[in-house]
């Protein structure tokens, strides 16, 4: 507890494990988030990310290993008491309620934080983080029906409408045209005043914009961490991405 | 729901309490009564509804917290003469405990495991009163004329048996049902249920704790269908098993399904236009279900969404 360190630590993960059956998905993971940083994790596809992320967030339980949020063990805390402390995540399938409206989507995130009862006051929320995103004009759609990257805009809406502290964004730009990736990554910074951001992200341009500190995940294990031209002249992460 | 559609949302439900008040002065006797039944067992389906349409959770073992409401209501009554408004508190709170337990047990599945273990658990409940048949009198049931003791409100004495004051205690407990789910479905509560409905995953990660809602909406359903459960029971002064046996259960589910699922009055239209058909289709032919079967299935290939769903979306949006 004496370092200052430990105490700056929004989220810290300790030897996180996941095996399925015979297979380690994570293996070991120390991972430390600096309060107010917005840390890339990027890595091959099937390197752990999501797996990681997921058990950050709770939605599937570690094998063995500690997770601990502001000092505080949350390794066993099911995932929405973790989204009451403050972790939020995006799922990287668009996952929002299709038949429901833009509005209903939002309102189900603000009303999560503020309760719902009062209309006026949900109305207003809703109505701030619709205009926030852009998506003032979509209230009353059902969001199936809204183009793909406002779909995307629409997920991040309810993420920030819950005003998260430590934000998971698990590939937030994937599918997008480039004039939507603009979009996104500036949304994603404004939203860096407030809140931690955990992103992983393939566009490495994005991740070049957004972040100072890089982690690289190989085969679940974390293999390189660091600014990115620390990263980039890392040979570990050289030959994972270019082969040997 | 916006703001300009709530007078148009109430004026709608409104109208169709004031309509039913109105219609016990002009119907015959016949209606009279099949009226009166059909808005128990409407309210009974509107509990299903509440599961079924808005938590997306599909029961095939309702009939045990409706008959657990008819015994916990009609046992009472028949065996220690209490009286009918304690009966009916009687009837909600078995059906309430037996939801709790039966939801903690049953909610950890869903789908088809969830349809099948619910049926499991009503046939228990439904065997189990055949085999206590020395209290319950099993398939036979028992009569509860002569056990009904007026209710004194202030200097008004009312007496049940009488067929005014069945109807208008049957319209009571619809329209209460009826109130009690428009107001749940379009509460903060009512916004969650439908979020399950449509993704049980996402709610979860949007902070919410799903198990709890499903339990509450089972325990709220249950509460309903033990409510409707106890007053059918008083209005045709009758208990008996058959009420727990799965047709019970099955009856909700084709009412909802015919009417509407996810419609606040689909409830009221399926069991109204089954029960009308059911009696018009016996009047002519004894092989009457088969005539029914193939309306339903009509009508169900024609409406998918049920009648009020089809209409809901036709016509009226914003019809929760």
């Amino acid at each position: 507890m004496g370092s200052v360190a430990a105490v700056t630590a929004l989220l810290e993960t300790r030897a996180l494990s996941k095996r399925f059956g015979g297979v380690e998905a994570v293996g070991s993971v120390d991972l430390r988030i600096e309060r107010g940083e917005i840390r890339a994790l990027i890595g091959p596809n099937g390197a752990g990310k999501t797996t990681l992320v997921s058990m950050i967030c709770g939605r599937i339980a570690p094998t063995s290993g500690r997770i601990l949020f502001k000092n505080r063990e949350i390794t066993r805390t099911k995932a929405y008491h973790r989204v009451a402390f403050g972790i939020v995540y995006t799922f990287q399938i668009s996952s929002i309620f299709k038949h429901l409206t833009a509005f209903e989507n939002v309102a189900l995130a603000v009303q999560r934080r503020v309760g719902g009862l009062d209309r006026d006051v949900l109305a207003r929320e809703v109505g701030e983080a619709l205009a926030h995103t852009g998506l003032a004009g979509a209230r009353d759609r059902p969001a199936g029906s809204l183009p793909h990257g406002h779909q995307k805009l629409l997920e991040l809406s309810m993420a920030m409408a819950l005003h998260p502290q430590l934000l998971v964004l698990d590939e937030p730009t994937q599918g997008l045209a480039r004039e939507e990736i603009g979009a996104v990554s500036r949304l994603i910074q404004s939203v860096a005043g407030a809140a931690t951001i955990l992103l992983i992200e393939h566009n490495m341009q994005v991740v070049l914009d957004l972040s100072r500190r890089i982690s690289v995940m190989d085969r679940g294990r974390i293999i390189a961490e660091g600014t990115p031209a620390e990263i980039e002249a890392n040979r570990e992460v050289q030959r994972v991405y270019l082969g040997p | 729901m916006r703001r300009d559609h709530r007078s148009a949302i109430l004026g709608v439900h409104w109208a169709l309490i004031l309509a039913l008040v109105g219609l016990q002065v002009v119907v015959p006797p016949f209606h009279h009564t099949l009226l009166a039944r059909i808005m128990v067992l409407a309210a009974y389906a509107i509990g299903y509804n509440l599961l079924l349409g808005y938590t997306g959770l599909m029961s095939l073992g309702h009939a045990m917290f409706f008959a657990a409401g008819m015994y916990g209501a009609g046992l009472p009554l028949f065996y220690l003469g209490v009286g009918a408004p304690q009966a009916f508190l009687l009837g909600i709170a078995a059906s309430l405990l037996l939801s709790v337990v039966i939801g903690t047990l049953t909610l950890r599945t869903s789908g088809v495991s969830f349809l099948i273990v619910t049926m499991m658990f009503a046939q228990v409940f439904y065997l189990s009163t055949l085999y206590f048949n020395r209290i319950t009198l099993g398939d036979q049931g028992f009569v509860l004329a002569g056990h009904l003791p007026p209710i004194s409100l202030g200097a008004l004495r009312v007496t049940l048996s009488d067929p005014v004051m069945r109807y208008n205690l049957a319209l009571a407990t619809f329209a209460v049902c009826l109130g009690i789910s428009l107001w749940l479905v379009q509460s903060p509560i009512g916004r969650v249920l439908v979020a399950i409905r449509e993704n049980e995953d996402r709610t979860q990660m949007l902070g919410y704790n799903t198990f709890a809602y499903k339990l509450l909406a089972l325990t709220i359903s249950a509460a309903i269908a033990g409510f409707s459960g106890s007053v059918y029971a008083v209005i045709t002064s009758y208990v008996g098993a058959s009420f727990a046996a799965i047709l019970y259960s099955i009856y909700p589910l084709v009412w909802t399904l015919l009417g509407g699922s996810g419609t606040v009055l689909g409830p009221f239209v399926g069991t109204a236009v089954m029960t009308y058909t059911i009696e018009t289709a016996s009047r002519f032919t004894s092989s009457y279900l088969i005539v029914v079967g193939v309306i339903l299935v009509a009508l169900v290939m024609r409406f998918p969404a049920g009648i009020v769903g089809a209409f809901r979306r036709r016509w009226a949006p914003w019809l929760p």
